[in-house]
């Protein structure tokens, strides 16, 4: 067991830190609004230019073949200057993980240079009215069409699809629960868009309506009937490694150091104490994610017990925020602190509610009966 | 970078998890004081951190810190860390300590008594002028109430002493630490036995185990201790490379190992109900192991107050 860097992990954070230090943009606009939208592409185009966008990819899609310590690194960095929140995410760490695995030769080379640029901007088509953290429960359906198939139904709560040009998500070909569903990889031109304003009043949210809408069979990924299986892939990298890196929450809980600090506030002891609490969870957060990364470079599978950083990144994300509101006040709109408190709100509840990670915890890891 | 532990960390903790299944049964928690340290000394384990010209191995904290959870998950009694881990920065050259026939005691700075202290035989005191080493037969022992059956504390008063170099820092943070680690395994085991309980005892005519609420208890534990332990083995590794954020990373340690082993010893009650709240169940031994190791070494409070002060008073570096 250590923890010391090698002169190439070290020389490659020096890297990323120095180009972030001069081109790192200042706040950008939301990306939820379509000017935001658009300075966050081309901030993505511009990352790739330096080949940074997705630094673990193999280097044919636009990456680097970085491990994932050095993944880690990059993100540590890239957070800690500041760097405006990735509006390609859902592509390149849940679509693109399965892409790898599961896709053709064919798909990921169709797909995956043009999402490494920011030229395609997927959206995640999970959640249904009535199939939330139920996923199994969802009924939007494909039905066969020559060359392709017909795409059915009613999909929610879907992150970035106000403006994203493609979606990916689960539709049912045959079946009930998990069996015989099929996952494809779409664009969103023929589908009906009603975007959803979020707490922030602006639409990072949308729901699809699906009316027949036509898809060749070259949008579907991994075998016909196989999609609960590579979703399951999906979700447990978004549970885990993938989604929340550790360094989002180690810039967080700097700053929330520092503001407590600075606050007249921090002389309350019991406000410091939580403060100083925060920061050592996120050093706790990833020294495990070093531990999990190990584990995933070793061929192990992480699983369920990805479960467990969900419920202990999305409640430490929640509890750094609500300190900053409390150490801010009324001025806290004057920050992008409440910007970063409502999205914070969101964590205990997407990629399956807090409730359901701790049933997959007590069931798959604890082996408590159902 | 590889932050895990090496096969040869692992198969020690795994060789000192079987002697102490084989020899330190909970029943022997009842009737001994010391069950299974004759086989622990045999296995070389009072030797493990001490140089090779003291007849030991010279290994580093880390690489004991998997052995040193097996002896918090087994509950092992005695002066185990006081004996194995803090001696040998204090009296390395003892004769025979390697060998496990000396048992030592220690009062540290942030230590109000002696653990175990009647077992011992020798006691390293610290005081206003230094390190001192008080042989069993000079020292007057008075007995402490405690909450820990098998953790007796002394008040230690001597008129004879013995002058030792050195100072109490390098032993006092080993000592820390190796306590977190107690605690994880502590922790791990009343996680274990209460999964254990939950899936065999109904109520309304389901395994409590089924229950979202009970469920949920116990997955927070196992949260906490999957998130305090990367903290404890950052530490010890922080101790070996003497990591200039040492202080700090040992205190947060020490924190929280002890949040997660009492919240996991307080769920562990819960989840028995009042069986739990019973002296006749072996549980009872644990619980308390969790409550005497989360005060030993400085308090939960004490650490918290220090991670707060090298915080907010600026120290954000980070190891690594």
């Amino acid at each position: 067991m250590d923890l010391d860097f090698s002169p190439a992990e070290r020389e490659f954070r020096a890297e990323v830190r120095d180009w972030l230090s001069t081109h790192a943009p200042g706040p950008l606009p939301s990306m939820d609004t379509p000017e935001g939208f658009a300075a966050h592409r081309a901030w993505e185009a511009r990352l790739a230019g330096a080949r940074l966008s997705v630094v673990s990819w193999p280097e044919e899609y636009g990456g680097r073949g970085a491990s994932l310590i050095d993944w880690l690194i990059f993100e540590e960095e890239y957070w800690a200057a500041g760097a405006p929140a990735r509006v390609t995410q859902n592509g390149i760490f849940l679509l693109a993980p399965c892409l790898m695995r599961f896709g053709t030769p064919e798909q990921r080379e169709r797909w995956l240079p043009r999402m490494a640029r920011g030229d395609d901007v997927w959206a995640q088509a999970w959640s249904e009215p009535e199939a939330g953290s139920d996923l199994a429960a969802l009924i939007s359906r494909a039905e066969p069409a020559p060359g392709g198939w017909r795409l059915y139904g009613h999909k929610t709560w879907s992150s970035r699809a106000a403006y994203a040009s493609h979606g990916f998500g689960l539709f049912r070909t045959s079946g009930t629960r998990h069996k015989g569903l099929t996952y494809f990889m779409f664009p969103m031109d023929d589908v009906a868009v009603r975007p959803i304003a979020q707490l922030d009043g602006l639409p990072g949210f949308a729901e699809l309506h699906f009316d027949g809408v036509f898809v060749d069979d070259s949008t579907v990924l991994g075998e016909v009937g196989e999609g609960w299986r590579i979703a399951m892939a999906t979700t447990s990298s978004e549970r885990g490694l993938t989604l929340r890196s550790p360094g989002r929450f180690l810039a967080t809980a700097d700053r929330l150091v520092t503001l407590a600090r600075r606050s007249s506030a921090a002389g309350a002891p019991a406000l410091a104490d939580r403060a100083a609490r925060c920061w050592t969870e996120a050093e706790a957060y990833r020294l495990h994610t070093f531990g999990t990364a190990r584990k995933i470079m070793a061929g192990e599978e992480v699983g369920a017990a990805a479960s467990m950083g969900k419920v202990f990144w999305s409640e430490l994300d929640l509890r750094m925020h609500t300190l900053a509101m409390e150490l801010l006040g009324e001025r806290a709109g004057e920050t992008p602190w409440l910007d970063g408190f409502l999205f914070s709100l969101a964590g205990p509840i997407y990629a399956g509610t807090n409730e359901i990670q701790r049933n997959i915890i007590a069931e798959r890891v604890l082996g408590l009966p159902r | 970078m590889n932050f895990a532990f090496t096969d040869e960390q692992l198969a020690l903790a795994a060789t000192v998890r079987d002697v102490l299944r084989a020899h330190c049964p909970p029943a022997a928690l009842r009737s001994e004081r010391r069950p299974g340290w004759e086989q622990l000394a045999a296995l070389g384990f009072f030797g493990l951190l001490l140089p090779p010209e003291s007849d030991g191995l010279g290994l580093g904290l880390a690489d004991v810190v998997p052995a040193l959870e097996e002896t918090g998950r087994a509950c092992l009694p005695g002066p185990v860390v006081e004996t194995a881990v803090a001696a040998p920065y204090l009296v390395a050259g003892a004769p025979k300590l390697a060998s496990g026939t000396v048992c030592v005691s220690v009062l540290l700075p942030g230590q109000v008594y002696a653990p175990d202290a009647d077992l011992a035989n020798v006691i390293v005191v610290a005081g206003a002028d230094g390190l001192r080493l008080v042989a069993r037969e000079s020292a007057r022992l008075t007995p402490r109430p405690g909450a820990d059956p098998c953790r007796p504390l002394f008040e230690v008063a001597f008129e004879e002493s013995e002058r030792l170099g050195g100072s109490a820092g390098p032993a006092l943070r080993r000592a820390t630490v190796a306590t977190a680690a107690q605690l994880i395994g502590v922790a791990r085991e009343l996680l274990a036995v209460s999964v254990a309980y939950a899936k065999v005892r109904t109520q309304f005519g389901a395994a409590i185990g089924s229950f979202q609420a009970v469920k949920h208890q116990l997955a927070d534990v196992a949260v906490a201790v999957e998130f305090a332990a990367p903290l404890v083995y950052r530490a010890a590794l922080a101790v070996d490379g003497d990591a200039a954020t040492v202080e700090r990373d040992v205190s947060a340690a020490k924190a929280a190992a002890g949040e997660a082993a009492t919240l996991a010893a307080r769920v562990a009650l819960q989840v028995h109900g009042a069986i739990g709240y019973t002296e006749e169940l072996d549980l009872r031994f644990w619980i308390a192991r969790a409550w005497s190791l989360s005060a030993a070494y400085g308090t939960t409070a004490a650490h918290r107050e220090r991670v707060r002060a090298a915080v907010l008073g600026g120290d954000v570096r980070r190891y690594p």
